[in-house]
């Protein structure tokens, strides 16, 4: 047997310690404010639920769209149980204060959010999963719907403020570490979302390199042959859809972190596209893919194309056609030349240690 | 020779250990009855062939005893456990499991893997580790394990030099024998072929017929395989069953079955090879 | 009681005329590309937007409303051009990507145009008067409704089993590359096709926005789902399916919204449970439960794969 090369590995790890160093030392120098810190936040938040999507859609070859539901879950199994109990007759101001009076730690409450994701996941992957592709796809729309609207039922209001937003939760800037007058004297608000995704991702990719991973990958490519071969495709179907579950629900989880608050009705099947679309545009099949174009997607649509969305005189002369609502077109556009001429995506299948391969061969074993 | 007109003759006796048994095995699709009262058993260490014209019900029976369908009536036997038949839910993969493993008439190798990977996939269903540990990486001992018996069955197929190609790149007949390769990796006792020699030219087809006794001996296995090659065939089989329109119209060692005028009626009424 | 139940009964029928006329297209297209046009919802919001363009010009309305039918239909035409045929022979998840692209594109283009604003859907006389039909009074679309799913269903019908087109259709569904190789030009039938399932959907767009008259990008999403829900229900290929079952789906959905009241006169409950918002996550659990029991619906075919 002949040994794999070393060195694309390698040279993988000193990018991934370079972004992660450039990151730290890019907060502790730039102005909190700068907006290459909403893109890095969100960017990371992002790719950790597209990497999970991917997971399923890429990996597996289960065309679930539930992406929302889930990530709703972890959401508000997160902001539940970290709103302080002193704020909680704040933001339960219509239910007397809600049910629900202890808090967990942030890295408790993030666990308990993707198990509880992954939960449901068990729970509706038991009948969903036996449907075929198309049948699974809108199926596990429609759970995104209902949870949707049980979140939101007065009864519920309790425990998930009913129609209300849950906020005052601790958010990706209380990471930050502050002296005794408040100043910040670490800035740890972009690093942690990125540590917290890098983890998470991490997970993802050695599950992908273990023999469970192989065995979902084939029954992407041929679930008869996959089962011929003693695979268990109930057992191992269920096993992918909780655990992209899981991480989508993390990721939702960042996701209240970001924003601040948690509103159930922006969980919508928009937000679900939206993370389809930025794994096709990455590469569906490719981890790689998924967390670049999840960066990409993310600065373009808030930095970057906002300027289409404004006035813009070039000397006397106003750009035409540029008002509210022209970013989206452009990114449609963009999509869906993604979507019928490069079907690959910006990756294909490939990972970041293949751009340093010459050729398969050259690696072999 | 009409459908009408054909009679079922039952199956023969052996003396050896039975491995797999079938019993009026029947599996109707809608109107269409594409198995029909199918009784037949395989010794251990034997090669039994599986012959009849096409649509005769060959893969069907294959189906049948993996469980990719499920029969409408009758019963399927592996060493005296019944594993398969009517009233009986089991998946594929609890068949594979219990060393049952099968090659498909038209290749379903994994296309988005290598070579080497298509072997070890198939060797996940004898894994000890469970999800946590293989995940973490902490069954370093099982994982080099498997890596050397996959590089084995490379080196039993003659693939080695082709090992991390995607599978899907190789040529017809190394297809093949990467089929058989990856189904030996779930550590079968029975094995089924299902037209291993489709596509190969005489001198191909002669080497395939080697090496399925070779493996045979070298992995202590009984072999079930259905062939259009007679050559192949008659070469290595020691029984033969043939079917004609679902139903079962001979059996016997390769010469009493060359001989017998209802499979030469079977085989020239319907214009075969 | 019954005079409790007919004002919901009544709109559930007429709404679910109108999913009917939406899930046709669904089922039509289903039945032959084996796709789920995810944009079809879309399509039918953008015939409500068109219509409140073409209003606005000032056109008499019954050639807006035929000049809506027209241009809905040139939509699902150049949809079906753009974003689907250049997939034929592409994977199926990335057909149902192309969809949901297209999905995306047509939101976004109506939310660039309007602003993201509601739009006031124009009042078209006679179908928007009121009307008293025994304890309840509604529009006149209500009665419309119904009467006219069943003379184009019946029309639909007789065009499928009648004429060449027709023809040619059901041969598609049966069998896409025999069909083909019997010289059936697939590619003008899966046109035909998308008109008219878009024509269909314009001519609901006209009906629904009379009952709920205003129009935003999102409009279509969920009477898409539904239609969508209700073609799986009846048995997807269908055209009969698809029609009860957007009728069963318009008249469950309705009732749930007024259970509240319903029960509460009843004497059943002493206070509203707020269960009115579980109208829409019904069609939901209605469809999983359908896919888990009947995955082939009421009316469809039983499929094997060969191995």
């Amino acid at each position: 047997m002949k040994t794999k090369s070393r060195k694309p590995a390698v040279l993988t790890w000193v990018i991934v310690a370079a972004v992660y160093a450039a990151v730290f030392a890019a907060e502790q120098i730039l102005p909190p404010s700068s907006m290459l810190f909403t893109v890095l936040k969100k960017g990371a938040t992002y790719a950790l639920v597209a990497v999970s999507m991917n997971l399923l859609n890429g990996f597996t070859g289960i065309f679930s769209l539930g992406q929302a539901g889930f990530m709703l879950i972890g959401a508000y199994v997160y902001g539940i149980f970290t709103i302080p109990v002193e704020s909680r007759p704040v933001v339960y101001q219509y239910y007397e204060g809600g049910l629900i009076q202890f808090t967990v730690p942030v890295a408790v409450a993030l666990i308990l959010a993707g198990l509880a994701a992954a939960f449901f996941a068990l729970l509706i992957g038991l009948p969903v999963l036996r449907l075929k592709s198309d049948y699974l796809a809108i199926a596990t729309l429609g759970f995104a719907e209902i949870i949707r609207v049980i979140v939101q039922w007065d009864p519920m209001g309790p425990i998930t403020n009913g129609a209300n937003m849950l906020r005052m939760f601790p958010s990706f800037n209380d990471f930050n570490i502050r002296d005794a007058e408040g100043n910040v004297t670490l800035y740890l608000s972009t690093l942690v979302p990125f540590l917290i995704a890098g983890i998470c991702i991490g997970l993802i990719v050695l599950l992908l390199h273990s023999g469970y991973g192989r065995a979902l990958k084939s029954i992407r490519d041929d679930e008869i042959a996959a089962e011929a071969m003693g695979i268990n495709l109930a057992h191992h179907k269920r096993l992918a859809f909780c655990i992209s579950s899981f991480f989508a629900g993390i990721g939702g989880a960042m996701l209240a972190m970001y924003q601040t608050t948690v509103q159930a009705k922006f969980f919508t099947t928009a937000m679900t596209y939206e993370i389809l679309l930025i794994v096709v545009i990455g590469g569906v099949g490719s981890v790689t893919g998924s967390v670049f174009s999840s960066f990409l997607f993310v600065a373009a649509s808030e930095w970057w194309l906002r300027f289409l969305d404004e006035k813009q005189m070039i000397g006397n002369f106003e750009v035409p056609l540029l008002r509210n609502g022209f970013r989206l077109v452009v990114f449609s556009i963009i999509i869906m030349v993604v979507v019928l001429f490069f079907r690959k995506g910006i990756m294909g299948t490939r990972e970041l240690p293949d751009l340093f391969r010459r050729k398969r061969k050259e690696a072999a074993k | 020779m009409s459908e009408m007109e054909i009679k079922t003759v039952p199956d023969m006796e052996t003396d050896g250990e039975t491995v797999l048994k079938l019993e009026h095995l029947t599996m109707q699709f809608g109107g269409v009855i594409a198995v029909n009262d199918f009784s037949m058993h395989i010794d251990r260490g034997e090669i039994v062939a599986l012959i009849g014209p096409n649509g005769a019900g060959k893969t069907t029976a294959f189906n049948c005893v993996t469980s990719v369908y499920q029969p409408t009536s009758g019963h399927i036997y592996f060493h005296g456990k019944e594993i398969g038949g009517e009233k009986m839910h089991v998946t594929p993969d609890r068949i594979t499991e219990q060393g049952i493993a099968r090659t498909f008439q038209n290749i379903r190798l994994f296309s988005g893997m290598t070579v080497f990977d298509n072997i070890m996939t198939a060797m996940h269903l004898r894994r000890k580790s469970g999800l946590l540990t293989q995940v973490l990486h902490l069954n370093a001992e099982e994982e080099k394990k498997n890596r050397e018996k996959a590089w084995k069955l490379l080196e039993t197929v003659g693939l080695t030099d082709v090992a991390e190609e995607m599978a899907t790149s190789l040529p017809y007949g190394k297809q093949r024998l990467l089929e058989i390769a990856r189904a030996l990796a779930t550590e079968p006792t029975l094995l089924l072929l299902d037209e291993p020699a489709a596509g190969m030219n005489p001198q191909e087809t002669n080497e395939l017929g080697q090496f399925i006794v070779r493996i045979k001996n070298e992995f202590n296995l009984t072999v079930f395989m259905i062939e259009h090659h007679m050559n192949l065939v008659m070469d290595i089989s020691d029984r033969i069953y043939v079917l004609d329109f679902g139903k079962p119209i001979a059996n016997g060692t390769p010469e009493e079955v060359q001989q017998n005028p209802v499979v030469i009626a079977a085989y020239l009424g319907v214009d075969e090879e | 009681m019954w005079d409790t139940i007919f004002p919901y009964l009544l709109s559930g029928i007429s709404v679910g005329g109108q999913y009917a006329l939406i899930a046709i297209g669904y089922t039509m297209v289903y039945g032959i590309l084996r796709l789920i046009n995810f944009a079809h919802g879309d399509v039918f919001m953008v015939a409500g937007i068109i219509m409140v363009y073409i209003a606005a010009s000032g056109l008499p309305v019954w050639i807006s409303v035929l000049l809506v039918l027209i241009i809905t239909a040139l939509v699902g035409f150049v949809i079906e051009r753009v974003a689907y045929k250049p997939l034929r022979t592409a994977p199926r998840m990335s057909v149902m990507i192309s969809a949901i692209g297209v999905s995306y594109t047509l939101q976004n283009l109506v939310l660039y145009i309007t602003g993201g604003l509601n739009k006031q859907y124009p009042a078209i006389p006679v179908i928007s008067d009121s009307v008293k039909i025994g304890s309840a009074t509604t529009k006149v679309v209500t009665i419309v409704t119904p009467v006219l799913v069943i003379l184009l269903v019946v029309g639909l019908v007789m065009l499928i089993n009648r004429t060449k087109i027709g023809m040619a259709m059901r041969a598609v569904s049966k069998d896409f590359e025999t069909a083909q190789l019997m010289g059936i030009k697939i590619n003008s039938v899966i046109s035909t096709t998308f008109v008219i399932g878009s024509f269909l959907a314009g001519v609901g767009s006209v009906l629904y926005f009379t009952n709920y008259p205003t129009v935003i990008q999102t409009s279509g999403a969920m009477p898409g789902l539904k239609a969508f829900v209700a073609a799986v229900f009846g048995g997807i290929g269908s055209i009969p399916g698809a029609v009860i079952g957007a009728f069963i789906i318009g008249i469950m959905e309705n009732l749930i919204k007024g259970l509240d009241v319903i029960l509460f006169k009843a004497g059943a409950i002493s206070r509203p449970l707020g269960l009115a918002i579980f109208s829409d996550a019904f069609t939901f659990a209605l469809l999983i439960i359908i896919l888990v029991v009947k995955p082939t619906g009421l009316f469809g075919e039983k499929t094997t794969d060969k191995v």
